[in-house]
């Protein structure tokens, strides 16, 4: 065997290390192809348009509010609603989830009538000491609205169900806007939570709801609420660390106006007091709370580097 | 019959030869064998790189994903009006999407890489975790679909789902980190 026999094995053997390191390497160091559409990128939402502002010229309604104040004083108030507010109201769908009726308390198209009718109810005060006072007249007033169900036609200003009453499985559900309460100048347990929560929440009280089996009443925000001169223990309950006193809207067990109405006057009843009332429910019942302003987040959402492969980019 | 059967040339060849020709056959055979083993280490290799490769791009485009997360979460307003809270949600739901886009992308990706056996068990883990996030993002973008319905009930029962699979993110990440050190190291390695 001589060398011309030697030098082919040699260049077949170079040919196979050429393309292990050489071919191979070149073809697989090529950019690999992707699998779709590119990467996905943040695409920020639109903004909505801004909404149209009520004409302050148009037709309103006109209500007057005689009530009770904490002084034992009567007091008087007028309020006027726009008629397209109200109307436009009625219109709406009502959302079936009792955790979305926040939303009505804090309707910005009824924020103007709401801000100017807390400040007259109760005025600003000059010390911290008449802040409880101040708090006391907006939740007298809401609680001498009268009391009417809603599945009573009288409740409504236009004396039949409104097109968005709901029906349910113990009558009829219409939780009503603020504008709505003081248009009808009636309502039941949670249009008078609302309200009362709109009003304390446009003088910058901190409230939520409080949604029991069979009723819903007003949680006001405060820190050791215990005066000397209640003969009860005031009930509050705690939201993530915050204490939400409870608070009635409604007082419907005071008597009927008159034999023959279903309307039904009450006394004004305190801040805390769950066990003067006539339902078990409050009595007994721990409410779901529903905060106002509350916007859903997630618990977990940290994303964890992971360890890059040795050799990885 | 009478057949006739060609005589076959006589094959002279010395020891010599023989011996040479023997050692260019092993030489050979020995040349094949290294090419091969380089070829095979070479792939394997280049295999872990682009797994590695990819990897890293996930996880440079999930950072990306962590600080819009991170800064939408802190900018959080904690007593929004109605519309802040509405914005808020838009926003919010734009982010899913986004997290969703690029969970699902990189785990085409990465779940197309071939990759060596030892790191096979690395390369599932990780793609359950961008499974797992993709779902996550899924459910915060039905959340966010359910809030715009009003349905606030059902919008904080898609974000506890949410929580469940972000929990299953982070066990398979953890997962992850550790096959890919058993991978790299050879042997087992107790869990963390």
């Amino acid at each position: 065997m001589e060398w011309k026999d030697i030098v082919p094995v040699i260049a077949g053997g170079l040919v196979i290390l050429v393309v292990a390191l050489v071919v191979k390497p070149a073809l697989l160091g090529e950019p690999i192809a992707s699998p779709g559409p590119a990467p996905a990128t943040y695409l920020p939402p639109a903004p909505l348009p801004a909404a149209t502002p009520f004409p302050e010229d148009g037709e309103a309604y006109t209500r007057t509010f005689r009530w009770t104040a904490i002084d034992g004083g009567v007091q008087t108030t007028t309020v006027q609603i726009p008629e397209a507010l109200f109307l436009e109201h009625r219109e709406t769908l009502r959302f079936a989830d009792p955790l979305a009726w926040g939303r009505y308390a804090l309707a910005e198209e009824d924020r103007p009538v709401l801000e100017a009718l807390a400040r007259r109810i109760a005025p600003a005060v000059g010390n911290p000491e008449e802040e409880y006072l101040r708090m006391m007249n907006v939740v007298f007033f809401v609680q001498q609205i009268p009391y009417e169900p809603d599945n009573s036609t009288g409740s409504y200003v236009e004396g039949a169900l409104p097109r968005y009453a709901r029906p349910v499985k113990d009558g009829i559900e219409y939780p009503r806007y603020p504008a709505e309460t003081l248009v009808d100048g009636k309502g039941d347990c949670e249009d008078s939570a609302i309200l009362l929560s709109g009003l304390l929440d446009a003088l910058g009280y901190d409230t939520a709801l409080l949604r029991y089996s069979d009723h819903m009443a007003l949680g006001i925000r405060m820190e050791g609420f215990n005066p000397y001169y209640v003969k009860y223990t005031p009930k509050y309950f705690d939201y993530r660390g915050k204490h939400y006193y409870y608070v009635e809207g409604t007082n419907f067990y005071g008597g009927k106006v008159s034999a023959d109405s279903p309307v039904i006057r009450g006394k004004p009843f305190p801040i805390g007091d769950t066990e003067d009332g006539a339902l078990q429910s409050v009595r007994s019942e721990t409410p779901k709370i529903i905060p106002l302003r509350s916007i859903p987040a997630p618990l977990e959402y940290r994303i964890r580097p992971a360890r890059l492969p040795a050799g990885g980019a | 019959m009478d057949l006739k059967v060609p005589k076959l040339p006589k094959i002279a060849i010395g020891w010599r030869k023989a011996l040479i020709a023997a050692g260019v056959a092993a030489a050979a055979l020995l040349l094949v064998f290294v090419g091969w083993t380089l070829f095979i280490d070479y792939t394997e290799e280049r295999q872990v790189a682009v797994f590695g490769s990819h990897v890293a791009a996930s996880e440079a485009d999930l950072f990306l994903v962590s600080g819009k997360v991170s800064s939408h979460m802190r900018s959080r307003p904690e007593y929004p009006s109605v519309a802040e809270s509405d914005a808020v949600m838009r926003e919010f739901a734009a982010i899913a999407e986004y997290g969703r886009g690029v969970a699902a992308y990189h785990r085409q990706i990465v779940g197309a890489d071939e990759v060596p056996e030892a790191y096979v068990e690395a390369q599932s883990a990780y793609i359950r975790a961008l499974d797992h996030l993709n779902r996550a993002f899924s459910l915060w973008s039905s959340a966010a679909g359910a809030y715009d319905a009003k349905a606030y009930a059902a919008a904080g029962d898609h974000l506890a789902g949410a929580d469940r699979a972000w929990k299953d993110y982070t066990a398979a990440i953890d997962e992850y980190d550790r096959e890919l050190r058993i991978a790299e190291e050879g042997g087992e390695i107790p869990p963390a």
